[in-house]
This record gives C-alpha cells, sequence and structure tokens, in this order.
C-alpha cells in the first residue's frame, strides 16, 4: 500500500499542493483523474523527486519512501514521467536495458537475470521485433512502448504511468490497457494518470478524483457513476452502455 | 566494433611513430629503433626523441583525449549536442585563469593546472546554472557559452597587455600549441588528466542514464545532481590541465565525439574512451603535420585542427545518409 499522508509538495520554489492525503492500494489499479492543471503529475511526480515533499510522509507498505536512498526508490517504484524532452538515440533494446540500471552493482555488469527480464519485458510489450533500431527513428507509439519496457524492467512492484497512453493510437491504447490488467494479475499495484475518463471507468479498481489541487474523491468506479461525482467535477453528462462483453461510457 | 577500435588504436601507434620520426630533423627509423630500445644514449637522435619529440607526443596525445572525453561528458551534462570545452567557455575559463594566475603568482608554472581547473569548474559550474535558472533551451546555453568565452578572451588581452613580462606567447596560446612541452612541465596535468580520464570511465553508466534527461535519469534511481556535479568536475579537469600546457585548443572537445557517435553510437561506455583514443591521435597528427608543412615554420597544432577539422565536419554534418543522426 502506498499512502500519502499530509503531504505537501512543490515543484522548485513554488508550493503546489497542501496536505494532501490519499492512499493507493496494493494489488490494484488505481488512477488519479482530474481537469487539467490540477495536480495530478505533481502529486506523482514526488515519487521520483521531480517534485519535492516539503511536508507530510509517503509511506511504502508501511516504511518511510522518502527516507530510502534514490537507487532503493527506483527498485520499489518504477515510475515513468508523461514528457519526452529527450529522445535518445539509442537502440530499443540498450533503452530498455538502462530500466536494469537500479538494480546494478558498483561494476555496473549485467547479470544473466538482468539479460533475462530484458529480454521478457520486450516480449511483453511488442518491442522486441524493434530491438536494433534506434528509438528516435521509430513513431511516437512505438517509441511510448519502449519506455514503457524500460519501466518494466526495472522490475517493481508499484509502476506509476503518467499518461501512459499519449501518443498511442486506438490498438496501441487497447494494448496498452491489456498489458496494465496483466500487470495487475501478476500482483503488481498499478499507478495511471489517465485523460481518457472512459478508461479509467473500465480499467481501474479504484478513482482518485483531483479538483483545484485538493483530492475531491476517493471512490470505485460503481460510486462514481452513482454518485454522479465525475459528472459533477468535469462538468459533462454521462450515458452508460453494457452489452455482454463490458461497458461503454459516453461524455457528451 | 571491435574492428574499429582496433584501427583507433593501430590508427594511436601510427601517429605516435609519425610524431617521434618527423619534423624539421627527419629522423630514420632504425636510428629511433635503437634509441628507443636503449642503444647510442650520447647521440643527438636519443637526446632529441627523449626531451623534445616524445615528450610532445605525449603532451598531444594527453591533450586530445582529455579534451576529447570532456565533450563527451558536457554533452551528456547538458544535454547538448553542440556542448564542448570550447563552445561553452571552459576553455575561456581555463585559460582566464592561467593568465590571472602567471599575472599574480610572477610566472611560476606548478600551479598552472589547479588554476586552470578551478577556472573552467567556475565557468561550466556557472553556465549550467545561467541554462538551469533560466531553463533555456540549448541554444541558449551555446549562446551564454560564447557570450561568457568572449568576455573571458576581453580578460586574457587586457592581461597580457598590462603585463607584457608574462612569458607567454599569445596567440599560440589562444589556439593551442605544444610547441616546448617537456616531461616536467606535464607530470602534474598529465598524472591528473590520466586520474580524472579513469574515473569517467567508471562513471560510464551513470553518464549514460543521465542523458535520458533529468526525469527519467531520476525515475531509475539517479541522484542526478550529485553525478551531474561529479561530471561536471572531471570534465573541468580535463579540459583545464590541457589548457594549462597546450593553450585554448578548440574543436577536437566538438568534433571528435561526434565523429565517435557515428562511429560508435551513442553508448558512453564506448564513447569515452574510443573518443579518447581518436581525440590523441588527431591531436598528434595535427601536431606533426604543422611541424612538416612549412618546416622549419611550425603551425601550431590548434590552426591545423581547424584547417582539417573544420572542413570534415562540414562534410559530416552534410553527409545525412550512412551515418547516425546526432543526438539531440
Amino acid at each position: 500500500m502506498l499512502e500519502f499522508c499530509d503531504v505537501s509538495i512543490s515543484c522548485g520554489a513554488t508550493p503546489i499542493l497542501g496536505d494532501i492525503s490519499v492512499c493507493f492500494e496494493k494489488g490494484a489499479v488505481t488512477t488519479v483523474i482530474g481537469p487539467n492543471g490540477c495536480g495530478k503529475t505533481t502529486l506523482l511526480q514526488c515519487l521520483n523527486g521531480s517534485s519535492k515533499v516539503t511536508s507530510g510522509t509517503i509511506l511504502l507498505d508501511g516504511t518511510d519512501y522518502l527516507a530510502m536512498p534514490f537507487k532503493e526508490r527506483a527498485r520499489c517504484i518504477s515510475f515513468l514521467p508523461q514528457v519526452r524532452t529527450i529522445i535518445p538515440a539509442l537502440p530499443v533494446k540498450t533503452l530498455v536495458e538502462h530500466g536494469r540500471f537500479p538494480h546494478l552493482g558498483f561494476s555496473r555488469k549485467k547479470s544473466e537475470k538482468d539479460i533475462a527480464i530484458v529480454n521478457d519485458v520486450m516480449n511483453f510489450t511488442h518491442v522486441d521485433a524493434y530491438a536494433a533500431q534506434y528509438a528516435d527513428t521509430l513513431s511516437g507509439g512505438i517509441r511510448q512502448r519502449a519506455f514503457f519496457a524500460m519501466a518494466l524492467a526495472q522490475d517493481c512492484d508499484y509502476i506509476v504511468l503518467d499518461e501512459p497512453a499519449t501518443y498511442l493510437d486506438l490498438k496501441g491504447q487497447r494494448e496498452l490497457t491489456e498489458m496494465i490488467l496483466q500487470l495487475k494479475n501478476q500482483g503488481k499495484t498499478v499507478i495511471l494518470v489517465l485523460h481518457d475518463l472512459g478508461q479509467a471507468l473500465r480499467i481501474s479498481d479504484m478513482l482518485v478524483i483531483m479538483q483545484d489541487r485538493k483530492i475531491a474523491a476517493t471512490a470505485t468506479p460503481k460510486e462514481c457513476l452513482r454518485q454522479h461525482i465525475i459528472e459533477d467535477i468535469f462538468d459533462v453528462r454521462l450515458k452508460e452502455f453494457s452489452d455482454g462483453e463490458g461497458c461503454y461510457y459516453f461524455f457528451y | 566494433m571491435r574492428k574499429k577500435i582496433l584501427l583507433l588504436v593501430l590508427l594511436l601507434i601510427l601517429c605516435f611513430f609519425a610524431g617521434v620520426l618527423l619534423g624539421s630533423v627527419p629522423l630514420s627509423p632504425l636510428s629511433v629503433l635503437r634509441c628507443l630500445t636503449g642503444y647510442d644514449k650520447d647521440s643527438t637522435a636519443y637526446v632529441l626523441i627523449y626531451t623534445v619529440r616524445i615528450p610532445r607526443a605525449a603532451g598531444a596525445y594527453l591533450a586530445g583525449m582529455g579534451l576529447a572525453t570532456s565533450g563527451v561528458l558536457l554533452q551528456y551534462v547538458m544535454n547538448n549536442s553542440l556542448a564542448s570545452p570550447n563552445t561553452i567557455g571552459v576553455n575561456s575559463g581555463a585559460g582566464f585563469a592561467v593568465m590571472l594566475a602567471l599575472f599574480l603568482g610572477n610566472g611560476q608554472v606548478s600551479r598552472l593546472p589547479a588554476a586552470a581547473f578551478l577556472g573552467a569548474l567556475v565557468t561550466s559550474l556557472a553556465i549550467f546554472g545561467l541554462a538551469y535558472m533560466a531553463d533555456s533551451s540549448r541554444t541558449t546555453i551555446i549562446l551564454a557559452g560564447i557570450t561568457v568565452s568572449s568576455f573571458l578572451n576581453a580578460g586574457i588581452n587586457t592581461i597580457k597587455i598590462l603585463d607584457t613580462d608574462i612569458s607567454v606567447n599569445l596567440t599560440s596560446f589562444m589556439i593551442g600549441s605544444l610547441s616546448g612541452i617537456t616531461f616536467d612541465k606535464l607530470k602534474i596535468p598529465g598524472t591528473a588528466i590520466l586520474t580524472a580520464f579513469l574515473i569517467t570511465l567508471l562513471f560510464a553508466r551513470s553518464v549514460n542514464v543521465l542523458g535520458l534527461g533529468d526525469d527519467i535519469a531520476r525515475s531509475l534511481g539517479l541522484n542526478v545532481p550529485v553525478v551531474r556535479l561529479v561530471v561536471l568536475i572531471l570534465s573541468s579537469v580535463l579540459a583545464g590541465c590541457v589548457v594549462s600546457y597546450a593553450g585554448m585548443l578548440s574543436f577536437v572537445g566538438l568534433i571528435v565525439p561526434h565523429i565517435c557517435r557515428r562511429l560508435f553510437g551513442n553508448d558512453a561506455r564506448y564513447l569515452l574512451p574510443c573518443s579518447a583514443l581518436l581525440g590523441a591521435s588527431f591531436v598528434l597528427g595535427c601536431d606533426t603535420l604543422g611541424r612538416m608543412l612549412f618546416a622549419p615554420f611550425e603551425l601550431p597544432a590548434g590552426v591545423l585542427m581547424s584547417f582539417i577539422g573544420g572542413p570534415f565536419f562540414l562534410y559530416l554534418l552534410l553527409k545525412k545518409k550512412g551515418g547516425r543522426r546526432i543526438n539531440a
């Protein structure tokens, strides 16, 4: 379980979030949603130190997460940031291998286990066909999958993905959904930021809804629908359709 | 890959023999061989080889190695393919510090490497600080570097004019020259360069992760501020020490990393040692050619490097096909 207890967070010197308390259940898929600029990214960025926690604590399965050394943190939570300012001119395989960095000792030698994990995640994310191609020559979608593979190569119990569906076409998004559900079945805890509310409602066990830099609600998708939380906060109307295969949501 | 590295090593050895054999007094391979194996200790060839040619070759090797690896490091740390000791003002910072040390210290030579290192470090920290504060684009960093360079070069010129006693030939200092190098002059900077280079190799993987951008580097558990500071210090030692004895050699720190990127890709574990090898050969080759072309006149190594390196770099830039595009 990942618990934020009265956490205040700032970016640089600017305070962004104050006294946030929220809990992410172990083994579940939790999605943070909310209108643009409500602080979703800032909230999660403090997990890799891109935004600074100024007060409060974060507990990871009961231990003080912020007291851990950086490497140790990267072995517990793999966090894939949203923005790609740099597209490295590296072969996809080399990029994915960087995911093993927090596990390498001082000699930085890859073990057989490292090699096996890299092969596994490349297989899992379907980027093995692009192993030798350079990341900067690939399309946005495949590149995104390569970064996803790199994050999975960290082999953490907690996987945090900030807007993983950006750059993905419809098929890519469907495959991403499948991969996330598979990860959950493997016992991983997945925390997401998503803009597609329909996708969020379909795949999440729990939704964390943010508004005006506060946690507005924490609820299961069913409750959200029943209490009209999403409609209130996003100022939209929602229709739900279901057939034998699942539920579909329509916003207008 | 292995073949290419082997070629670089062969080039290095070839340059060494060229550097020792050729010059205003050409030596025959036989006499050189006899000197190197310890015969003929009293001959003029022996004296020439051990007091002039070999120290000079060693100086050229160290200069090329130091500047090229410093360039690679700066490119990673600034995430900018145009960064090099010359373009971001590190060389000028070191040069200014050298002149200042000569000016204030009555021409004591032993402190020059330390002064140059400090000058280089202060300049690179300043440039990085500027870039960080302004959250600036790649172009801004280079512009800031060019501005700082020209400011510091003005300082160098001012000191030289105010104190005419300074025992430095300003033209060859600012363009970079290897004439008059002795083993004694090389002792301190040479040791520092070799040590810094070996430490750099230990950091290659961290440097690679730093190259993925700050956000991802942090996600992978890299202590970004610490690694960045260490890398800036290492690159300052490498570039500063070279400037302290060879002057402000330009170009090698920019083009050698780029040539190596095209040959070996963007993995710092290969890029660092290969740039060191190629940089060493390049500087020694240019120095030897400079001594030969208009003998008995001598063109400083820096001039030759610009003559050869400039057009070659343009050729690389224009030739898109086949090679790898330069990493942003």
